[in-house]
């Protein structure tokens, strides 16, 4: 693996059983650490075991997924608390680190992880000019339309939202340049490290990493004074609300969700008012049938579909 | 030309013995640096959540030396180096860039071995960690300073009649 970034969090067994197979680093997806289980991972769309004809798959060890968690945490759980608590934690480059173990309760609520026995790592692509595509319907006389992306976990809404944030904020030929606001509670869209952002976010991007989507999109309107705004995965009655007084406020909103399909969206608690209420103007759903990242359908707030990759795809 | 020598050789151990006594004081210098060392990486902990790498590159920036080389290194360490545990990486720093230091042994040691207790557990328990070590730090301090004061004027004197014995064994 080339990735440094990536290799730094690796335990060195695993490091070695990777540089045996010639890999891609782009294709690579994902990556499985189960204690006692082998070692696999999501290449180009498939899972692929990793191993040696001569000696079998590698298994992973305890020790792989203790070494690892000391890495990703830079030796310092303490600072990844809050991180431990949602089960994942980001690091350098946006790459993401789920994390499953026994949980320890306190008063009802998660408090913390031990016996760390699997660890998911999942890759952040950046896939520059990925949003092209959308900006012909999101955008209606040089104004940004309030957008929602719908999709599926793993099926690409970060790296569209990313890449809608960079065009918005640098400007192309649908949008002037603009001030945009992101609230990077996970620190997925940017990727930040010590704060600055590792992910091409655009020159007009002000970026708060974090912080909770609420009170970072108040904080936003207070400071900043963006012209959009960006979040990723909503989905509390909290989030609501920050959209709706940011909406007020005379931002347009970005933001992503998960959801299956437009059904299952309007079937969503709390966020069923919203698109009842036609807050957001336009729907953008992703898929994976044919590839990562694919535009099932770009609708209206009515429910009208206006675009699909396969309606563009030649025949 | 005795009275010379005299007074020299007694001028000699006199500064042997001023020597000795700043080196009772120093170590107990070093510690109370040490602690102030301990109270800004617990204030980086509990208000800016720095992990350990980013504290010590903080605290580190504004030591004085030997304190300053040994938290750069360590923190260039955990960035660079892998296949290491923190705690391994904790006590061979200590060893090498402290050991010139003035801590005493005992206390090199226990610093040493604080390391198996930093980056484990969560804030809260990494806090009260840090206090107790900070809780014993402070009753090292208490313990030398009650010895200090005996020490330093056993070493002047010492310095001073080891000087007036020998003159006199020489006349």
């Amino acid at each position: 693996m080339e990735n440094d970034r990536i290799r730094r969090v690796l335990p060195q067994n695993v490091r070695l059983a990777l540089s045996r197979d010639a890999l891609e680093d782009s294709y690579i997806q994902e990556l499985r650490l189960r204690v006692d289980k082998p070692l696999l991972m999501i290449y180009d769309g498939h899972e692929r075991m990793i191993g040696s004809q001569r000696d079998g798959p590698y298994l992973v060890t305890k020790e792989d997924v203790r070494e690892m968690l000391e890495y990703v945490s830079n030796f310092s759980l303490y600072a990844y608390e809050q991180e431990m608590k949602q089960g994942f934690i980001t690091i350098e480059g946006g790459h993401r680190v789920g994390i499953t173990g026994q949980a320890i309760i306190e008063n009802g609520r998660v408090k913390n992880l031990r016996h760390i026995s699997s660890i998911n790592l999942r890759m952040s692509h950046e896939a520059v000019g990925c949003a092209d595509p959308v900006f012909p319907y999101i955008t209606r006389e040089g104004r940004l339309l309030h957008t929602l992306i719908v999709s599926p976990p793993g099926c690409g809404k970060t790296t569209l939202l990313r890449d809608m944030i960079r065009q918005i904020s640098d400007g192309n030929r649908w949008i002037r340049g603009m001030a945009v606001g992101v609230v990077d509670e996970r620190s997925e869209i940017g990727g930040c490290y010590r704060g600055v952002a590792q992910n091409q976010l655009g020159m007009r991007t002000d970026i708060l990493d974090g912080c909770p989507k609420a009170e970072g999109m108040n904080m936003l309107i207070r400071s900043m004074s963006p012209a959009v705004l960006a979040v990723d995965e909503i989905g509390s009655a909290e989030d609501v609300h920050a959209i709706e007084h940011a909406m007020h406020c005379g931002c347009r909103m970005l933001a992503t969700i998960h959801a299956d399909s437009m059904e299952e969206l309007r079937r969503k608690p709390i966020i069923d008012r919203m698109v009842a209420e036609k807050r957001f103007e336009r729907y953008i759903l992703l898929g994976k049938r044919e590839r990562v990242g694919q535009i099932s359908g770009l609708f209206d707030s009515r429910g009208s579909l206006l675009y699909s990759d396969a309606m563009s795809a030649p025949c | 030309m005795k009275t010379i020598g005299g007074i020299l050789v007694i001028a000699a151990t006199s500064l042997w013995g001023h020597i000795a006594a700043e080196k009772v004081g120093n170590g107990y210098k070093e510690l109370q640096y040490l602690q102030k060392l301990l109270y800004l990486l617990r204030g980086e902990i509990l208000y800016a959540r720095s992990y350990l790498g980013e504290a010590f590159l903080q605290i580190g920036r504004t030591a004085k030396s030997p304190y300053r080389e040994w938290l750069l290194s360590l923190c260039r360490q955990m960035e660079e180096e892998r296949g290491r545990t923190f705690a391994g990486m904790w006590e061979e720093s200590v060893r090498a860039s402290l050991k010139d230091s003035g801590l005493s042994d005992r206390e090199l040691q226990r610093l040493a071995a604080f390391g198996n207790q930093l980056g484990i557990a969560d804030a809260q328990m990494q806090i009260k960690t840090l206090d107790l070590y900070l809780e014993e730090i402070k009753l090292s301090m208490e313990e030398m300073r009650e010895e200090m004061r005996t020490k330093m004027r056993l070493c002047h004197c010492l310095g001073v009649m080891s000087g007036i014995f020998i003159t006199v064994l020489l006349m």
